[in-house]
């Protein structure tokens, strides 16, 4: 798992590429939850290469868009790829984020 | 439900997280070998990593004896293939977990409960039993499961 941080006006942009598995779903939050106390901003998760992901890297988006909601913050997620949508949609999480 | 053939390939599992990237490894070896289609092998991969995940992270907690994790991969009639994940962990079925609710905002959304409903999705069938002190909880998949 690879991710770059960037800032895009107020928001941040993780760009993430590999897998969100049960080994790097504790990194992956810790660098979420990093993003999201470093700003006070929109967290933009660009999913593009992101080839897997499990019910422990759900768990870390779902983790950090908790830390996010009582500030009325937004935690986007972009270009997700058909196998990982599927995921999101099965488990519900489609409609638990603002995914384009 | 028991009642396989003898195994066309195992893999012992140490009782780490550390330990899953190695299974993944060598589920992915057998999905070239058996030239399973890609839906079925991300759903296998998943589901076996989610239960593995499970067991690691649950099945041993206060328990003294040595952990013992294994994997039995099976070819089934019809194209279908078995992984059998066989601990001696606490007794525990992952089937009597009920599916979690709808959550309709992050804020009432409930972390946890998903992996068995994704397995339940991706693949053709589950089965759990307790055989003496073992746990045995097998992944069915079809290659022909429809989406």
């Amino acid at each position: 798992m690879q991710i770059e941080t960037e800032a895009s006006g107020e928001d941040t942009v993780l760009k993430v590429s590999g897998r969100l598995d049960t080994l790097n779903a504790k990194p992956f939050e810790g660098q979420l939850l990093e993003a999201v106390k470093a700003s006070n901003g929109a967290i933009v998760v660009d999913m593009a290469g992101v080839d897997y992901v499990s019910s422990s890297g759900l768990r870390a988006l779902l983790v950090a868009g908790k830390a996010m909601s009582p500030h009325k913050r937004k935690l986007r997620l972009k270009s997700l790829q058909p196998q990982i949508q599927e995921v999101f949609d099965i488990s519900g999480f489609s409609a638990l984020f603002d995914i384009h | 439900m028991s009642g396989f053939d003898r195994a066309a390939a195992s893999l012992d599992v140490a009782p780490s997280i550390d330990d899953l990237p190695r299974v993944s490894d060598w589920l992915n070896e057998l999905a070239e070998q058996d030239g399973w289609p890609e839906r079925m092998r991300f759903g296998l991969e998943l589901s076996l990593e989610e239960a593995l995940a499970n067991v690691i992270s649950y099945g041993f907690e206060g328990l003294a004896h040595p952990p013992r994790i294994r994997v039995d991969y099976f070819r089934l009639p019809a194209d279908r293939v078995a992984l059998r994940i066989i601990d001696n962990g606490l007794a525990f079925d992952p089937l009597s977990v009920g599916e979690p609710e709808v959550a309709a905002s992050v804020e009432e959304a409930r972390i946890g409960g998903h992996g068995v409903q994704l397995m339940r999705h991706f693949l053709a069938g589950l089965d759990y039993e307790r055989a003496g002190d073992e746990n045995r909880f097998t992944l069915i998949a079809d290659p022909h499961k429809a989406a």
